[in-house]
């Protein structure tokens, strides 16, 4: 639609949905920035200041959590991507148990981020269901630390097994708009297995993987059920951190900065993204 | 470039019968086109031969080996797809060498191909660019070389040019038949398009069901069609039934139900007299009458369609629609009554 045709009218019908976006989601990030700097603070007092940066920025503690969540953040990406890259394969090709399988992986879906942290951890705890039947038959002396581990792979599996079917319908969709000739095309050239999918199936479906690893990167660096009940101890996640910041040492100032820190990183993975979508795509 | 041998080829896809019973031997550097309707099984002739499915029965060699379980990529067919089927994440250039690539062809030679081959195309300066930016014409071109620079055993075509506008495909078509004829490759090629079947093609075969229904130069197949089904499919027909009543020598005096016609057979298989017989002629061998010729019909125009280089007409010869193409002068009105003439040997017996 030209500019000049928009009239008030086509404003007013964004409204609804753009209005929600700029007055609530725009406004509270307006205020965490400023809240970051002293300004509108919820303890009353509005005065610029820098320390609250300086706090967060100085303190090993905080830094440490950025550097977790960034690397929760960037494994569970990139292991969804990994996971669910075979499966959408699979259901692109077809097959018998397609349909049970399809319904299978939904499930995750419908469960809550907290609820599959409980469920997994169920599964992977110091007494779990994985490490009874790993020690009975005797594959380990010692039941294995997977849960609260010091890494946090505990963290990136429950992130993988809850978010699989999101990223599966994206990158499903992305191989679905592979027309077949164009397999048939590289097989008859001589391309084998391998030459197909590295050649053809995943720089065409780069879109979508790219749009899930942004959006699970954003999930996962901002996560806060899964990391609390299945991550380590120390460090915590900086939505973990925010939470200790705020309601324990009640410096919520302190943790509007790892709210705003959350925040431009979402806007530079985006960055990143668009950069690279656009590299992928090329000269058009 | 190798010679196309297909036994018995039997395909079902559950309880359809794709392909049924199909045999086909197509020499070196021969053209043969499959022509057919929509679900005829030319298509999936096609894609057996290329591997992309495998045929329930009968066998399908190059030369002297036998293909059936061959998987796509180790075949060496070249195929040109009715959507070209051009890596759209590729440049023209990768596009063209991907097979080359794919065969571990060192990069001088690459090189060296593909630039012949672009050169043979008129594709030149295109190499950087993508296939979106590129005209339908250039699309097809493009998947052209990339079919014909792995130097195929065989190249084959499914419906490449349906995708192209009329004068465009009129002109790809002869750029194909003049590229094939260079390189002399061994050439299956897929249409529904009966003239581009005609004009491009050494042999056709014309497919209905699942089955061959006659293989044959195209002269022989559009003059003398075995078959009401590859007569009505290939160009214009006036259909009729009628008894033979009478054989001299080689003429036969057929009773129809517009009246007697003198059939000259050359080398056709005609029955014994008092036999009924379906046979055909074309409307353009039509002629207005002039005095001594043969088999003479008066009729009442029904419907005269002026065309520039022909009049079409619908004639009712009492009672039957008869149709003719006529390229003489006279301007012909509905209404009019006309005598016309059918040559002996325009007519054609068929078989079923």
């Amino acid at each position: 639609m030209k500019n000049k045709e928009i009239s008030p009218m086509n404003i007013l019908m964004l409204f609804p949905g753009v209005g929600f976006i700029l007055l609530f989601i725009g406004s509270s990030i307006f205020l965490t920035l400023v809240q970051s700097f002293g300004l509108f603070s919820i303890t009353g007092i509005s005065e610029f200041t820098l320390e609250n940066w300086k706090a967060i920025l100085q303190t090993k503690e905080s830094i440490d959590s950025l550097l977790f969540s960034l690397k929760m953040g960037l494994l569970s990406s990139v292991g969804t991507v990994v996971v669910a890259f075979p499966i959408a394969l699979f259901f692109r090709k077809g097959g018998t148990g397609k349909g049970i399988m399809g319904s299978i992986i939904k499930v995750p879906l419908f469960i809550p981020a907290l609820v599959a942290a409980f469920l997994i951890l169920n599964l992977i705890s110091y007494h779990g269901l994985v490490n009874t039947v790993l020690l009975r038959l005797n594959l380990i002396d010692e039941s294995l630390r997977m849960l609260n581990d010091k890494f946090g792979w505990g963290v990136v599996f429950i992130q993988i097994w809850k978010n699989l079917p999101f990223v599966l319908l994206i990158v499903m969709a992305s191989l679905a708009s592979i027309r077949d000739d164009t397999i048939d095309a590289a097989k008859n050239l001589g391309a084998g297995y391998w030459s197909i999918l590295f050649r053809i199936y995943v720089p065409l479906a780069i879109p979508g993987i790219l749009v899930s690893m942004i959006l699970m990167f954003i999930k996962a660096f901002g996560d806060f059920p899964i990391a609390s009940v299945a991550g380590p101890i120390y460090p915590a996640s900086m939505a973990g951190r925010m939470h200790i910041m705020a309601t324990i040492y009640q410096e919520w100032d302190q943790a509007a900065v790892l709210g705003v820190i959350i925040i431009v990183t979402a806007f530079i993975v985006i960055w990143a993204y668009s950069r690279l979508a656009e590299f992928v795509k090329g000269e058009v | 470039m190798s010679k196309l041998i297909i036994k018995n080829l039997t395909k079902k896809f559950n309880e359809v019968l794709a392909v049924d019973n199909l045999s086909l031997e197509v020499s070196d550097g021969e053209f043969v086109t499959l022509l057919g309707p929509s679900g005829c099984g030319k298509t999936t002739t096609l894609r057996a031969i290329a591997g992309f499915c495998y045929p329930d029965e009968g066998e399908i060699f190059f030369g002297d080996r036998i293909m059936n379980n061959v998987p796509p990529n180790k075949r060496n067919t070249a195929m040109c797809f009715q959507s070209y089927a051009l890596f759209p994440h590729m440049s023209v250039w990768d596009n063209i060498c991907f097979g080359l690539k794919m065969q571990k062809i060192s990069r001088q030679e690459q090189k060296k191909r593909i630039s012949r081959v672009m050169g043979m195309l008129g594709i030149e300066g295109l190499e950087k660019r993508k296939p979106g930016q590129l005209s339908g014409g250039q699309q097809q071109r493009v998947a052209l070389a990339r079919a014909i620079v792995t130097e195929p055993q065989v190249l084959l075509f499914d419906e490449p040019l349906s995708n192209l506008d009329a004068k465009l495909r009129v002109q790809v078509r002869i750029e194909i038949r003049e590229m094939q004829k260079r390189l002399g490759i061994t050439t299956l090629y897929v249409t529904h398009d009966q003239d581009e079947a005609l004009a491009i093609s050494d042999r056709i075969v014309v497919m209905n069901s699942g089955h061959v229904e006659q293989l044959g130069d195209p002269y022989t197949i559009y003059r003398n069609p075995r078959t009401s089904f590859v007569a009505g499919f290939i160009g214009l027909a006036n259909i009729y039934q009628g008894n033979i009543i009478a054989k001299n020598g080689n003429r036969y005096t057929l009773e129809t139900s517009f009246g007697k016609v003198t059939i000259l057979s050359e080398g056709q298989k005609i029955p014994k007299t008092n036999k009924t017989v379906k046979f055909i002629w074309r409307p353009e061998e039509m002629k207005i009458y002039t005095k001594g010729a043969p088999n003479r019909i008066k009729g009442k125009i029904l419907q005269a369609v002026f065309m520039g280089n022909i009049t079409d007409i619908f004639i009712d010869v009492q009672g039957n629609k008869i149709r003719a193409q006529i390229d003489e002068p006279a301007k012909i009105n509905a209404g009019d009554v006309i005598e016309f003439s059918i040559p002996e040997d325009a007519f054609s017996i068929l078989r079923g």
